[in-house]
Formats: C-alpha cells, structure tokens, sequence
C-alpha cells in the first residue's frame, strides 16, 4: 500500500516534469542557449510574443530572460544571505542564551511570522517600505542619472530582499533551532568541563555539529524564496530590468523582477500559444532550480553525517 | 464505536445541507476581467439585488484580456473588458455598458494641472523625465506608474496614448489599477493612468486635464475628454447566459443602473433618463 503510495507520487512528479517541458520546448528549440541570454528589453519581448498569438499572426518566441534570471539571483541570493546570518545568530540565542520566560515569547512569534500569508508582507512593503525607500533612501540625484532608464520610486531590490528575509528568516530560525537542540548535551558539557567558555563551546561545537540542519534550513527557505511570487510582485518594481553592481549603491534601489513574480504577472496572458510556451519555459527554469537546489542540499550534507546530527 | 459513526453520519449530512443549502435556494454567475470596473460592479451587483434577490454574482478581477479567455473557455459566464474587440476575441459578442474615462493622475502637490496627449505620451515612453518640462513647481524626475501589459487599460492606454508604442522601462508596471493610484498618492513626483473609480475623492491623487478637458462625467460623456472608453460586457456568442445577458441589459438599459453607475463615479450612456412608470 504504502509503496503504491510512493510509486503514485514518483509517477505524478515525473509527469509534472515531463509536461512543463514538453509545453516550454517550442521556447526553448527558438531560442536556444540565448534564452537564458540578454539582449533587447523582456517586456517589449513578452509583448510582441503575447501579441502574435493573439492578432494571428506568425508566432514569435524571440525572449532573452536574462534579466529576469539575474533578478531572481539577487533578490533570492541577497535574501538568503541576510536572513541567513540573523537566522543563526537568533537560533543559538533562542536555543542557548535566552532565559527561559524570553524564550517562551520568542518561539510563539517566530512561529506566528513565519505563517503570515506573503500578501501581508506585501502589503506592509507598498504602503511603508516603498514610499520610504523612495523618500529616504533616493536622492534626487540618483533619480536624475538613471531616468531615462529605470524610474527609482521605492519599488525595488532592496525592499523585495528585505522582505523576503523578515519572510524566510522564521523557517530559518525553526530550522536552526531544532538542529541545534539536537546536539549531544555531553558534548557541550565535556568542552565547558575543560574550562572553554560558553559561547566558544557553543559556536565550535554545537554550531558545527548542527551543520546539516543549516544546510537543511538554508535549503527549504532557499525553496521558499524562489518560489515566492505575490510580495515580490508588489514591491519589486514590476519591470524586467537587470540591477547593475555598476551603478554604485543605486544598484539596491533598481526596480526588478524575479521569474515567479513574471509568471504571476504573464499568466493572464495564456490566451496567445507562443506566450504560453514562453512562460512554461520560465516555468521549468524554476521547477529545474529547485530540483537542483534540493540536489545540492543533499550533495553537501553526506560528508557531514559523521558529525552525528542529522536533519 | 456505534456512537462514533452515529456522529460520523450526523456531520455528513450537516456538512452536505451546508453545501447544498445555498446552491438550491440561490443562482451564482461567475464573472473575471477588468480591475478598473470594480467599484462600479460592486455598486451594480448590490442593486441589481432588488431586481434578482436570489442571483449571486461571484468577480475575479484578473484584468480583462484574462476575462475574455475566461468566457472563451467556459470559465466565466460573463467578462468585463475596458477595450474595443480584437481579432483574437473569436465567439465573443461584445456589448457597451456605460461610459469610463482613463484620467492621468498626479500628487495633489505637483502644480501641474493639465497636459496634452502629447505630452503624456513623451512621459510614458520616456523621453521626457523631468516636472520643470512641464512648468511644474516640483523640480525632481517624473516617477510614471502603469498597468501590465495584460490588462486591458493599459491595452486601451497604448492605442489612444502611445500611437501602439511599448510604455518606456521607466515606467514602474502594477498589477492592479488602485495599485498605481496608491503609488501616485504615495510619490510626490508620481503621475499614473487610472480609472475614474480610484481616482476620485479620497483617493488622494488629482485628476488632470487633457487637451484642456477634464477627466469628469460631463466631458466624458460627450467623448470630449480624450481617454474617454466603454466599459464593454463580454459573453459568449452562443448560448449566452440568461441571467448575465439579463443583467447586462438591466445595467445599460435601466433607470435604477444609470443612478448606480453615475454614484459610483462613472458615466451612463444608454440608461433611461427617467424612472418606469408605476402601473
């Protein structure tokens, strides 16, 4: 029963996979290796793709997603990096610092954070992290030099990359959390017995030894903040334009917009085939992403096992 | 055990009354499409209650390109769409229902009061980026707000504004059309195309004129104003439903509509300009 159980869930993945990529192919066979390219503005693309299936006319399937894909890098990379650090930093907090009456308050919210729906993130970010960005942050002068381009209102990187981390940073947290409470409390005793003070113990020991659960945490909020689409399609700026490290600091308040957040705003347009395909292929770049994330999660943890903690 | 499936049994038959309470005293039509004609529908559905007591209207606002595939697959009964019908729009009959205007909005503090299509146009594509162009008092960039391409505004904005151009990547695309009226009231040097609805009183954004024409019922309805456009119902070519078809024809035909639609801050076209005579 139980492996027909398995075998049914193998089957209903495979098939997933096999769809969203039978349907992306047409993309992908025009394009080739240049979809994942730049070149050309991706709205202006999407337009003219969502137009020529929808005037009748020769299909057109010219997309260069590059700036879509770096945006997806930057604001999932800058995101789990940040809450990365707080994560850990709070979880040995919570597991081996706080008192017993701080604790108690702090595992609730942590828990009651990372169950807010994502369009309450949103929300918060258009009506407070936005407009103060865009009057706080943004100079004047840093609107001038890049107008004719990109307008800096406050919907940007950095408030996608803040938010997303206040999102991802609780599962994190739990995560850590648990690996860590996990540690032999032997271990941690015997180092204390020697003299070694707390916190060294703790960081040397118990942070070491709970490396697979931080592999674990890093990898589901990793999962957790590619796929995320509503907040980011908020606050991010709605525009397909690659943030350039060049440009000094104003690269944190370009406007942007990951894959997730482009399909979102796309899907109304499955009346037109070619538009169809096309987002289907940025589909199955998402669906290949996490496949590999989980892959890698997997790779790292096995020469940590003998460490003993497992997640 | 017997006490266990007796109360199995009881929260069934509770949990399918429930289901089956409503849909046998009530009739649901499922509509999608436009987001700009949402505060008029909501106004419309609500009255439309004294005529149908029993029908229940259920709208998805997921923009009116998206509404119109919706019908064309069956998944909506009705459409609302805020542009004229394309080619692509096979078995769709459209039908105008009232008259809306797409205004241009700006930051109460920008002192700017009116601009030429012309003029909007160079903003939208970007080639001018600058209020001091326009003799505003502000002296900062213009920060343009629009819609995606997948709504049917933005569709109905590039014909009648952009000459079919794509709107500049200057200009910060939303999602939905109180979206980009938040976004202009929050931006001092903001201005954004928005329906008549949400740009209004307490929207905190102000209407500009166009070619010397205000964004208002009065030069909307003589299609002075330039952005003026139909609100369009979409239903099947075939086999319609007769509840939609029915309501469609009670919210460009009747008297009581006509008051709704113009309290809700739009323009009525066909609607009777007095009320039936009381037989």
């Amino acid at each position: 029963m139980l492996g027909a159980l398995v075998c049914g869930v193998l089957a209903f993945v495979l098939l997933l996979i096999v769809f969203v990529f039978r349907e992306a192919w047409p993309s992908f066979q025009h394009n080739g290796l240049a979809w994942f390219g730049s070149g050309g503005n991706p709205d202006q693309q999407i337009e003219k793709i969502f137009t020529s299936g929808n005037l009748l006319q020769e299909p057109v399937y010219t997309f260069h997603a590059w700036p879509i894909i770096w945006g997806t890098i930057l604001v999932t990379g800058g995101a789990v990096a940040l809450s990365f650090v707080a994560a850990l930093f709070v979880s040995v907090f919570v597991v081996e610092f706080a008192p017993e009456w701080i604790r108690r308050i702090l595992e609730p919210v942590i828990r009651l954070l990372a169950s807010v729906p994502s369009v309450i993130f949103g929300l918060l970010g258009v009506l407070i992290l936005v407009p103060f960005i865009g009057d706080h942050v943004i100079t004047e002068g840093n609107r001038r030099s890049v107008s004719y381009i990109v307008s800096l209102s406050g919907y940007s990187l950095m408030a996608g990359v803040l938010i997303l981390s206040l999102m991802i940073a609780p599962l994190m947290i739990a995560l850590f959390a648990d690996g860590l409470r996990a540690v032999p409390r032997g271990w941690l005793e015997g180092s204390l017995g020697l003299g070694i003070n707390r916190w060294r113990t703790f960081w040397k020991i118990g942070v070491r030894t709970a490396r697979p659960a931080l592999v674990a945490g890093t990898v589901l909020a990793t999962a957790r903040a590619i796929g995320e689409v509503v907040m980011l399609a908020m606050v991010t700026g709605g525009v397909a334009f690659a943030p350039n490290p060049a440009d000094g600091l104003i690269f944190f308040v370009e406007p942007t917009r990951p894959l997730a957040a482009t399909i979102l705003q796309t899907a109304e347009e499955l009346t037109s085939p070619p538009m169809r395909q096309t987002i289907f292929a940025m589909a199955s770049v998402l669906l290949f992403s996490a496949v590999m994330l989980s892959l890698a999660g997997w790779a790292i943890k096995q020469p940590m096992k003998r460490y003993g903690v497992r997640a | 055990m017997q006490m266990r499936s007796r109360n199995l049994a009881i929260l069934g038959v509770l949990v399918a009354a429930l289901i089956l309470a409503p849909a046998a005293s009530a009739k649901t039509i499922f509509g999608s499409g436009s987001s700009a004609s949402v505060p008029y529908l909501e106004a419309l559905f609500k009255g439309y209650k004294k005529v149908d007591p029993k029908l229940k209207f259920v709208y998805t606002a997921n923009n009116g390109n998206a509404g119109a595939k919706d019908v064309q697959d069956g998944k909506s009964q009705f459409a609302i769409q805020t542009r004229p019908p394309l080619p692509s729009d096979s078995g769709l009959s459209y039908s105008k229902l009232f008259l809306d205007g797409l205004c241009i909005a700006v930051n109460p503090q920008n002192s700017v009061s009116g601009l030429k299509v012309s003029q909007v146009k160079d903003i939208f594509l970007g080639t001018i980026t600058e209020w001091s162009a326009f003799g505003s008092s502000l002296n900062t960039t213009i920060a343009p707000f629009g819609r995606f391409s997948t709504a049917g505004l933005y569709t109905f904005f590039q014909s009648a504004v952009l000459g079919g151009q794509t709107q500049s990547s200057n200009v910060t695309a939303l999602d939905k059309d109180g979206e980009v009226a938040v976004a202009v009231k929050n931006n001092t040097s903001g201005i954004g195309y928005v329906g008549l609805a949400n740009s209004g009183k307490g929207s905190g954004v102000k209407r500009l004129k166009l070619n010397g024409f205000g964004c208002d019922p009065k030069a909307i309805k003589t299609l002075k104003y330039p952005l003026s456009r139909y609100a369009w119902l979409v239903l099947p070519a075939k086999k319609p439903n007769k509840a939609a078809t029915k309501f469609g024809d009670w919210v460009r035909t009747s008297y009581a509509a006509g008051k709704i639609i113009a309290k809700a801050g739009a323009v009525p076209a066909f609607n009777a300009k007095k009320p039936p005579k009381q037989k």
